[in-house]
């Protein structure tokens, strides 16, 4: 077991809405995610897989099975598994360099310290000039980008993805892949990352979980790592495109399936 | 399961009512404070019956009802025609709006004596000095509502054929609904406040006269029954403009949210 | 400036008919003593220090109430937002202590606390309690479940998120509770006084009326009047101020 190794053994989770009856999200679901690996959870919407990360991060109570990271089960959240959410989650009360500033602030370092980092991290994502301003008043983009950083200045070994770029235009989704690709080629982590997008899956990970509908199971997983090579390297071979063909084979059936349960 | 849940839920919510008027007897009977200060609940819910069998808390409630119906219903009227026409008539824009700004966050319970010194101490004093402190919200929300209506809805009932007069009624007014109601909700619990403080300040009965009036006799059950008719009698305001709005708004969208 | 002007040339207007009316013989002068009669009293009341003396003890009591009120419905909207066991505890008593019309209270408040400024300092408090609460509690139940879950996952303890998270996310409800608060107390303490009291604003408003001083009477309600509209203005401007990461 590897200092970042990830497990889920034999997970299942019950979703108990306030109103109405429990539902089962999760049924057995085993996986392992290597050292510095990038696996993505693919899966229709309402499959679990957005569960599952949480219950990785520990927001919620993992009941039946589990989870272990560095061979220690999951009990809590905490500064080793940072996690960057869809509708980026920043606080809107802080500015870009607040919001950066406030892991390290609970990680106790000193003053001189975090300003250094955060200004390094302003750097990494490419938003100087734009320190003292307000997510309100940034793009979508950036506020990923911002934050991307604040999930990144604690220097989590483990970076959780919960359809990081799903708010995104296809555009601005294309570059933040390149940045994306760029900052873990710099700092390398291991990542598991969510997401509806076939094409987006096979061409940041290396390894794609394909999630089954409600319940979700762990459907096949599928070797995308091309020799080690990614993004625009390969996103043109014949390789790439079989992969995406071959994956959005299994996720189709599961995306009609999820259709029919919701409209019944 | 749901069921017995449900049944716990509604159990909960009573007992910490049921728990502060069960600590409030309590203290009362073992006079940790003199019954002067704070009666027991027992006596104010006996003293509140009395007033209701010998018929005064149904006069007070009546009193109080009509007068701050009366003048809510001024303030509803002028408040509607004056917040629209700011909306459509420019010089009516120019006119009102300052005051409208002034008007709104002032407190106008200070003009009470100038109500007492131009229009007595009776009825019609209480009515218009209701009317002025709630007339503000409403001609608030009816302006911004008549500002907001949709353009597209008024071309459309237009190319229908729809004359002036019925765009105004059938399209302008009830797509304004929601957010007129919404103004008449925040100007019906002001309506109530200062009704009860006018009738302290002019006398006349209802039921904020009587409980002035029974405390200058330090009548302290007769203060907390006034005080928990007064309560009801709020309650049962609030509930029943909830209840109107969802009657009048069923297409809305919220109604179905709720 | 001319803009200002321009906007508000019908409270001219407006004066100038109340200088008019009176002084024409419209309006008897002893119902709407001419404007500048008015003003001629306000200097007056200035000078000799009724207006000092009036208006400090009752902005003192009106603060004191206000910020009790802040003080304690912010904690307990906050805790009822956070604490589950708090929240079935309190929320039941405000649904039904809500409705009630709070002027109401006032006999009691003099019952318990008599004639002075603690009777005027709790009907304050008990006035704007409630909407202080109802708002901390609707923000701070509002918060965005991801919002806390980044601040445990960067490393924050229970309690720090709490400070850290939740009350900032729950401040432009707070600061709108506060502000119906506001409108709120100057009604109380203004009824407070004009109904039993031996100083402040309303009792002198009270006092000049049924003495038959009209002109002080009205120079009183005018300061009140203005006092009000310009406490509103400046909180709006301050809420703004620090709400101005909303964009």
């Amino acid at each position: 077991m590897t200092a970042t190794g990830i497990s889920f053994r034999g997970v299942s989770h019950t979703y108990r809405p306030p109103r109405g009856q429990p539902v089962l999200a999760l049924q057995d679901v085993s996986l392992e995610v290597r050292e510095r690996e990038f696996l993505a959870l693919l899966g229709p919407s309402g499959c679990g897989k957005s569960t599952l990360l949480y219950l990785l991060g520990g927001f919620l109570p993992v009941e039946t099975g589990e989870i272990t990271v560095a061979a220690k089960r999951v009990a809590g959240p905490g500064p080793d598994r940072g996690i960057v959410f869809q509708n980026f989650a920043l606080y809107p009360w802080k500015t870009v360099r607040q919001n950066i500033l406030y892991g390290l602030e609970k990680q106790r370092l000193p003053r001189a310290e975090r300003e250094r980092r955060a200004q390094e991290l302003v750097e990494l994502v490419h938003l100087r000039g734009f320190e003292n301003s307000y997510p309100a008043q940034l793009s979508g983009g950036m506020k990923q980008r911002v934050a991307i950083a604040r999930t990144l200045a604690v220097d989590p070994a483990i970076l959780l993805m919960d359809e990081p770029f799903g708010a995104l235009d296809a555009q601005t989704r294309a570059l933040m892949h390149e940045e994306l690709l760029a900052i873990i080629r710099r700092r390398p982590k291991t990542v598991v990352f969510v997401t509806h997008d076939v094409r987006e899956a096979v061409y940041l990970a290396d390894r794609v979980a394909v999630m089954s509908a409600r319940p979700g199971r762990i459907k096949e997983i599928v070797d995308t790592s091309f020799a080690g090579e990614r993004g625009a390297e390969i996103a043109g071979t014949h390789a790439f495109a079989e992969k995406v063909e071959h994956i959005w084979g299994l996720v189709r059936n599961e995306a009609i399936l999820a259709q029919e349960r919701r409209e019944p | 399961m749901a069921g017995v849940s449900a049944i716990g839920q509604a159990l909960l919510r009573w007992a910490s009512i049921l728990g502060v008027l069960a600590l409030w007897q309590g203290f009362a009977e073992a006079h940790v404070v003199s019954a002067f200060l704070l009666p027991a609940f027992s006596t104010v819910v006996v003293r509140l019956y009395h007033d209701v069998v010998s018929g005064d808390v149904i006069l007070g409630i009546a009193l109080t009802l009509y007068r701050a119906f009366a003048g809510f219903a001024l303030a509803a009227v002028a408040g509607i025609a004056i917040g629209v026409m700011i909306a459509r008539v420019p010089p009516m824009r120019w006119f009102f709006d300052p005051l409208v700004s002034i008007g709104l966050p002032m407190p106008k319970i200070a003009f009470l004596p100038v109500f007492i010194l131009w229009f007595g101490v009776f009825d019609a004093s209480k009515i218009l000095m209701v009317a002025f402190s709630a007339v503000f919200p409403v001609v608030v929300s009816a302006w911004a509502a008549a500002d907001g209506v949709e353009h597209v809805l008024l071309w459309s009932a237009l190319s229908l054929g729809a004359s002036r007069a019925q765009l105004l009624w059938e399209i302008a007014l009830p797509s304004s609904l929601p957010q007129i109601f919404t103004g008449l909700q925040v100007a019906m619990p002001i309506a109530l406040i200062v009704e009860i403080i006018s009738e302290m300040a002019m006398g006349g009965e209802g039921l904020g006269g009587s409980i002035m009036t029974d405390m200058r006799f330090a009548d302290s059950p007769g203060v907390f029954a006034g005080i928990l008719a007064i309560a009801i009698v709020g309650a049962g305001l609030v509930r029943a403009m909830e209840l109107i709005r969802r009657r009048l708004l069923v297409w809305h969208a919220e109604a179905s949210a709720a | 400036m001319k803009a200002a002007l321009t906007r508000y040339s019908p409270l001219l207007l407006l004066a100038a008919v109340w200088e008019a009316a009176p002084r024409l013989g419209l309006i008897d002068k002893d119902t709407l003593p001419p404007l500048s009669a008015v003003l001629r009293a306000w200097m007056e009341l200035l000078r000799d220090g009724d207006l000092a003396v009036n208006g400090l003890s009752s902005l003192q009591n009106l603060s004191a109430g206000l910020a009790l009120g802040v003080v304690v419905g912010v904690t307990l909207g906050i805790l009822m937002a956070w604490y589950r066991p708090i929240e079935i505890l309190i929320n039941p008593l405000i649904r039904v202590l809500y409705p009630l019309p709070r002027s109401a209270l006032i006999p009691v408040t003099i019952l318990w606390f008599g004639l002075g400024a603690a009777s005027k300092i709790a009907a304050v408090f008990l006035g704007c309690l409630l909407p202080v609460v109802i708002g901390a509690f609707n923000g701070a139940r509002g918060v965005e479940q991801v919002l806390i879950w980044s601040a445990l996952a960067a490393g924050a303890k229970r309690h720090q998120v709490l400070w850290d998270v939740v009350l900032p996310a729950a401040m432009p409800e707070i600061l709108a509770g506060i502000r119906n608060a506001l409108a709120l107390s100057f009604i109380l303490l203004v009824a407070a006084e004009l109904l039993i009291s031996q100083r402040g604003m309303g009792y002198l408003i009270s006092s000049f009326g049924e003495g038959g001083a009209y002109d002080a009477m009205f120079a009183g309600v005018l300061t009140v009047s203005a006092v009000g509209f310009f406490a509103d203005r400046l909180y709006l401007l301050l809420m703004r101020r620090a709400l101005r990461w909303r964009a």
